[in-house]
């Protein structure tokens, strides 16, 4: 078939958003920044904290918020129903929710290594699929964004089935993006360690050497992470099928 | 499971066309890569084709390679149904 095609029109801003795991963290940082971009934003998490719920009824007309475990799929697809109905057409993804890991491969039970891969790379590949579906079916066009990781790129001890999954995001990211052929951007925005995350796990003499190693100078914090986001979803630039890390070139 | 008669996926071709600005010509041997009919715009066809018929149609991708023309999209579909 075909694919030589007539000029493409360029894939327009997100206009409604649907973001996983919206409820703590980066992922609460994005939904708080959408909504005050303007954007509408349809949130789900395995539980809604006093936080998302606060900015829900702040923004009653442009917010749709449940409680979803990403891996139960029936359940998203019925809230993603729920959300169209109520904010309208969805035309923009935020692949955010995730298990994390801290322990080393060897000494991680085979249960919780099955359930790091079907959190954080079966269930939003599922979800991507269902959001593209919806999108394809009605003609519509999008910007999906996948929240990934430098440990994607780079080996961390206690990470492996962690960093497993993030590379496998990054690589679908690359593998939709051309699949999807211009008529939704995919990209993937890899921050480095938050520094809380770090603070949880490291000592403060190995926090200070990655500080030190760092050419910026600072741990990565998510209100920088934001603005890259945002720009994927609401600028036009033709960035499709990247990776964009956000780590002050620590990685490098 | 609703089977779509060949007519009617025809008429939801034509709809995506549409949807583009593009007029889906009456010749079944109109060539895809003159109308300018995507492999995505097969997608979007085959998503509006399980709409109706409520029923989800997944597919290897080898078997689109084959499709060239009008008629060859209408074909796969209505078989793809009976499978």
């Amino acid at each position: 078939m075909s694919d030589l095609a007539t000029r493409v029109r360029p894939v327009p801003p997100s206009t409604v958003v649907l973001v996983s795991g919206g409820s703590r963290g980066l992922g609460l940082a994005i939904v708080t920044d959408l909504l005050d971009a303007g954007l509408k934003v349809a949130a789900f998490a395995r539980t809604v904290t006093p936080e998302l719920a606060k900015l829900a009824d702040a923004h009653p007309e442009r917010t749709h918020v449940g409680p979803v475990d990403v891996t139960d799929l029936a359940a998203a697809q019925a809230f993603v129903r729920a959300a169209e109905d109520r904010l309208g057409p969805l035309d923009g993804l935020v692949n955010n929710a995730a298990v994390g890991q801290d322990s080393l491969h060897v000494h991680t039970a085979a249960a919780d290594l099955a359930r790091i891969i079907e959190t954080n790379l079966t269930a939003p590949l599922q979800l991507t699929r269902l959001a593209v579906r919806r999108m394809l079916a009605q003609g519509r066009r999008g910007r999906i964004v996948n929240v990934t990781s430098i440990c994607a790129q780079r080996g961390f001890p206690g990470l492996v089935a962690y960093s497993a999954t993030k590379g496998g995001m990054d690589a679908a990211t690359r593998s939709l993006a051309r699949e999807l052929g211009g008529r939704m951007l995919v990209n993937a925005v890899a921050p480095g360690f938050f520094a809380s995350e770090m603070s949880a796990v490291l000592g403060q003499t190995q926090l200070d050497q990655i500080v030190r190693r760092t050419p910026t100078g600072q741990l990565t914090e998510p209100a920088e992470v934001l603005p890259v986001v945002r720009m994927l979803l609401c600028d036009q630039t033709n960035i499709n099928g990247q990776v964009i890390v956000v780590d002050g070139a620590a990685s490098i | 499971m609703t089977e779509l008669s060949r007519a009617r996926i025809r008429g939801l071709m034509g709809e995506v066309m549409a949807n583009q600005g593009k007029v889906l010509p009456d010749d079944d041997a109109a060539e895809l890569r003159e109308i300018g009919f995507r492999s995505l715009d097969f997608s979007e066809l085959a998503l509006r084709v399980e709409d109706e018929t409520e029923e989800e149609l997944n597919f290897d991708a080898p078997g689109l390679r084959r499709i060239a023309t009008v008629g060859d999209v209408l074909d796969f579909l209505a078989e793809l149904q009976r499978q």
